[in-house]
């Protein structure tokens, strides 16, 4: 079952790397970590839940979850980092964000209580399974690995060949400098925690999906992993969060399937420390990317 | 085309009792100063004068009072980028180029800048006629230009966006000798194609033989204007404000 449990592994590490993708957005631009974050990615399992038990389809729950966690993000984006922008506001833009996450979990508990609740579709959209080459899969796996891998590709081309991603990669460089291009950054900013945020909760829909509950309690640990794989991939670099995904989704797969499952989380923050020990600036990272801010 | 100003005797830019503080030092102490159009004007004085301030204040880049116009309409602190979208252009000192994209890219930034009715194609060929080298590099990230390369880029950048008036900050920094002549035979094109240009500059004698008329900063103060080739040849002037001997 090794190639079984490497696809699941390849499953969640997708989920992973959809959720760092946003967290080395906002690195990207802001060079500020965003720790409500994974507090928006648990919300989308919930907004697409009470969109389902609203009466809409899966289609539309999917996409009323990525708009209404986008403008939660620009909330996010105005609440915690507009007034912090400087580079001595780190701690304070760190905390505020924090904070954030702490109030969109304790809303939640309020709203959908404390304990998981079940997220049941309707048909067999959930259990069919698929067998290729010898190999029986769940359908509803593959279609999240391929949609989450769909997304990443649409990202990466967004910032590598639009002029929303040049616009981007400006103020990632360098804010002074991108303003005196014409660029309007807050608008940037606000564009970037927009589509990080509907990126990270349709993270939390696909996991809501698969497990069959919506939790409060998955934001803070997927949260915290999709942090370390951001280190692992590079700080700012979305190719680094992609692959440093897939290899810690593997990496728990593993650990598994060789009946190591509850040290599994220990091999991630291992794995972690032994790549920045070795490449202290990540997997695709060079920790002088950025020139110095004028 | 350059777009020119009006027809009328409203300065493209006007600054007035320009005041700028830095906690409790006055970088700017009141300067008055204006560009015509069609007009290039330099503002050299020595290092510490005030002259990258007065640049950084024009566009809002940090708190100001006094009173800045464009073709006479005061700009009430827009920020830096709406002023940018109005035509004014500042290469900073840095030169203000993206290293980390492309030449391309940048002329692509810079095209974005303004509303054009011609399309990015005609712009940026008219750019690398000017610049052919930029052209055999145009795929390379701008960050590994060598220095000369780079101000050719600001400058291609500065064609590209159709400024209403260019705020230059020392263009000969850090330039070899002959690159400098060559970023001055390119300036002196801008010139004679109309476009309004404010310059700063340590390099008092190539910005005074360049510019129509100069101002004198020392200390945050405007102590001397006049025609550039008059202030050129001021030995007063240059023995007692700009340190020299």
């Amino acid at each position: 079952m090794l190639v079984e449990q490497i696809v699941n592994g390849v499953v969640l590490g997708s989920m992973y790397a959809l959720i760092a993708q946003g967290y080395t957005l906002v690195f990207g631009v802001l060079d500020k970590l965003n720790f409500a974050h994974g507090e928006v990615f648990m919300l989308g399992g919930f907004i697409c839940l009470a969109s389902i038990a609203l009466g809409a389809s899966l289609p539309i729950a999917i996409l009323v979850t990525a708009i209404v966690s986008g403008l939660l993000g620009l909330l996010v984006e105005f609440v915690g980092f507009r007034k912090f922008r400087s580079a001595d506001a780190h701690i304070t833009a760190a905390l505020s964000s924090f904070a954030i996450g702490l109030v969109i979990i304790d809303l939640s508990q309020k709203v959908w209580g404390a304990e998981p609740v079940a997220l049941t579709l309707p048909g067999t959209l959930q259990t069919a399974t698929i067998s290729i080459a010898g190999l029986k899969m769940v359908v509803l796996r593959l279609a999240i690995l391929a949609i989450s891998l769909l997304l990443m590709l649409v990202l990466y081309l967004v910032v590598v060949k639009t002029s929303l991603g040049r616009r981007i990669r400006a103020v990632a460089e360098s804010p002074t400098k991108a303003a005196l291009f014409g660029i309007n950054v807050t608008r940037v900013n606000q564009q970037v925690f927009f589509i990080a945020s509907a990126m990270a909760a349709l993270a939390g829909l696909a996991l809501a999906v698969r497990t069959g509950y919506a939790s409060t309690d998955v934001g803070f640990t997927f949260g915290l992993k999709a942090l370390a794989i951001m280190a692992i991939g590079g700080m700012g670099d979305i190719r680094g969060a992609l692959i440093g995904g897939l290899l810690i989704g593997v990496l728990e797969a593993l650990a598994f399937q060789w009946g190591l499952g509850q040290l599994a989380d220990v091999f991630v923050w291992l794995f972690m420390i032994a790549i920045l020990l070795v490449r202290p600036a990540g997997l695709f990272g060079t920790l002088v990317s950025k020139e110095v801010r004028a | 085309m350059v777009r020119m100003g009006p027809m009328t005797e409203t300065p493209v830019l006007a600054v007035e009792n320009l005041q700028v503080s830095y906690g409790p030092i006055n970088a700017l102490r009141g300067c008055t100063l204006e560009v015509r159009a069609g007009e290039t004007v330099a503002v050299v004085g020595a290092n510490g004068a005030g002259k990258t301030t007065l640049l950084r204040a024009i566009c809002n880049m940090l708190p100001w009072s006094g009173a800045i116009r464009l073709d006479g309409v005061p700009t009430d602190r827009s920020p830096t980028h709406k002023l940018a979208r109005q035509g004014v252009i500042h290469l900073p000192e840095n030169r203000g180029i993206l290293t980390t994209q492309t030449v391309l890219e940048n002329l692509q930034l810079a095209f974005d800048t303004y509303p054009s009715k011609r399309s990015f194609g005609a712009a940026v060929e008219e750019a690398f006629a000017h610049f052919p080298r930029l052209k055999e590099r145009q795929a390379q990230p701008a960050g590994n230009l060598s220095g000369g390369e780079q101000q050719m880029l600001a400058l291609a950048r500065a064609i590209i966006s159709t400024p209403k008036i260019l705020l230059l900050d020392e263009p000969s920094l850090g330039l070899s000798p002959r690159m400098v002549r060559e970023a001055y035979r390119i300036l002196r094109g801008f010139k004679a194609r109309g476009m309004a240009i404010l310059l700063v500059e340590q390099n008092v004698h190539a910005a005074l033989r360049f510019a129509n008329r100069g101002y004198v900063l020392r200390q945050g103060a405007i102590v001397r204007q006049g025609e550039a080739d008059v202030l050129a040849h001021d030995t007063e002037l240059f023995n007692q404000y700009l340190g020299f001997t």
